[in-house]
């Protein structure tokens, strides 16, 4: 085991979650979804939530970007608690999110439009962020004419473009095909050694954690808890060969046994419910 | 490679004539039929009382639209459209935002919308006579209520159907509630609306001119129905072709907007 992030001394710029947890309320009945997640993402981190389905990895992104607030703990950026959408944090969702109505490149801007920045200079810089992610000569097509692939492109340039301090990404590559996905996760890589702006990545494809991450952080069952915090500690920047490395192997293998506990718990749980 | 874009030339190459052959049977049909009519009435197996040649009716056009009364009844019955449609979109709009916007109320509500698709509304047209009197007044309020029927409820299906996601999306890099609706909602719900509002304005079309030629006092409805009475069989068939000429006019250029519309959804 790595030691826990929460006993790294935290610094100003990080985001700091403490003791966060939230519970939900209907009717019928409340469900506590998050039970307590301290950790700390430091500047130019790139961190993957693991964890079975269900467990509230969304959740827990969700209130890193303001959508959702905790009903225990908190969350701070910049040494600021977040009580709602903030600027230097954006969002990629895995579900298409383009506004089919739009141009790539207006697509892109929507951001920095609905933030008041002027038209010259949020073209600029949608243009160069359509640039970076490969998306060049694509400026005037519509979402209807991209691949799916394409079209988390752009919703990935459109959240890159806010110029985030916290990227947030919510299983962004889960309805691509294997293909492309790994191909996206590549670029994705390479984008981030350029930006270097701290990344949360939910998912719950266990390769692509270990390739894109610094840090996996493995989630238990509901009522959720970080139960480790495992360092990736294999050397950047990544080839398409990091995968076949021994290293690689075992933290896969590491994280394959961490998941399957808590799978076996949550499929344990439906079982005897039934 | 090539030979793929052969193939695909090929297909094209076949598919162009394929429609070009279809628009031509169509008018192949109606001058066919045309011709038909023309020879039966002139042979006289069709009444004149019923129909008259469609030579004639061409000839009865030509001397009916330059006159300053047909002026008048095309002005008073575009107007009457056009007044209605407008009335029907905007309350229409309204009352379909609001059916979404509280769902307690679209459940209580929606029957009665919905039944209102099915039940001839012109048979109130005696009774808005009776209160209001023989003016534009009635025949503007039945219209505008076909009109917006269907208005409001594609809206209220159209503003369900916007993915959640798209919400997500918006407050997630802080869009006011103005800028949600404005550039998220509205241009995403519109081509979904916009068949409503399309049948809208046949509603209003339909409604303006049934209740003309039932009793008003001028309108192209109330000519047909004239003719009609006066048993000028002729003159109520040039009419008739007004109403069919301004029809196939209107809902072609509502069919382009639609594609217009409909081609940022692709």
């Amino acid at each position: 085991m790595t030691p826990s992030t929460a006993t790294r001394a935290s610094g100003v710029t990080d985001v700091v979650f403490d003791a966060v947890g939230i519970t939900f309320h209907s009717d019928t009945a409340s469900t506590e979804a998050v039970a307590n997640v301290t950790g700390t993402i430091p500047e130019g981190r790139f961190v993957s939530v693991i964890g079975p389905s269900g467990c509230g990895k969304s959740t827990l992104l969700d209130m890193v970007g303001g959508l959702l607030k905790p009903t225990k703990g908190s969350i701070s950026i910049n040494g600021e608690r977040v009580t709602g959408p903030r600027k230097d944090t954006s969002m990629v969702f895995q579900e298409d999110s383009t506004l089919h109505w739009r141009s790539v490149l207006d697509n892109v801007a929507f951001g920095l439009e609905v933030h008041g920045l002027p038209k010259a200079e949020r073209y600029e810089t949608a243009r160069s962020m359509v640039e970076l992610v490969g998306l060049s000569g694509f400026e005037s097509h519509r979402p209807g004419q991209l691949s799916g692939g394409m079209k988390q492109r752009v919703a990935i340039a459109r959240a890159l473009a806010m110029q985030p301090r916290v990227l947030l990404m919510d299983e962004p590559f889960g309805a691509l095909d294997q293909q492309t996905r790994q191909f996206i996760g590549r670029e994705l890589l390479q984008i981030w050694e350029k930006t270097r702006n701290r990344v949360l990545f939910i998912t719950h494809d266990i390769q692509e954690a270990v390739y894109l991450s610094d840090e996996v952080w493995v989630m238990s069952a509901r009522p959720s808890v970080v139960k480790e915090v495992v360092t990736v500690d294999l050397p950047r920047p990544r080839p398409s060969g990091t995968h076949a490395l021994p290293r690689f192997r075992e933290l896969e293998d590491h994280l394959w046994s961490l998941i399957k506990v808590e799978a076996e718990k949550t499929l344990g749980a439906g079982a005897q419910r039934a | 490679m090539t030979a793929v874009i052969e193939q695909r030339r090929v297909r094209r190459g076949n598919a162009l004539p394929m429609k070009r052959k279809a628009a031509l049977l169509r008018w192949g049909i109606i001058v066919g039929v045309l011709l038909l009519l023309e020879v039966l009435t002139r042979a006289g197996a069709i009444s004149p009382a019923i129909f008259v040649p469609p030579s004639e009716i061409i000839w009865r056009l030509i001397s009916i639209v330059p006159t300053p009364q047909f002026g008048r009844d095309a002005w008073v019955s575009l107007s009457t459209i056009l007044i209605s449609f407008v009335i029907g979109l905007v309350v229409g709009l309204a009352l379909g935002v609001f059916l979404w916007k509280v769902p307690a109320a679209g459940r209580v509500l929606e029957p009665f919308i919905v039944t209102g698709y099915a039940m001839p509304t012109l048979l109130f047209y005696p009774v808005l006579l009776a209160l209001l009197g023989l003016n534009a007044g009635p025949i503007i309020l039945i219209a505008a209520t076909m009109a917006l029927v269907p208005i409001a409820l594609t809206t209220m299906v159209a503003l369900n159907a916007v993915k959640p996601i798209l919400h997500k999306l918006a407050k997630s890099v802080n869009a006011s509630n103005r800028q949600y609706y404005l550039k998220v909602l509205l241009p995403a719900a519109t081509p979904l609306i916009f068949p409503g509002v399309r049948l809208g304005f046949i509603y209003a079309v339909i409604g303006t001119i049934a209740m003309e030629f039932i009793l008003a006092a001028r309108g192209i409805g109330f000519r047909v129905g004239f003719y009609y009475r006066e048993l000028q069989t002729g003159n109520m068939w040039a009419y008739i072709m007004i109403v069919v000429v301004l029809s196939v006019i209107v809902n072609g250029l509502l069919t382009a907007l639609e594609r217009r519309i409909r081609r940022d959804m692709l």
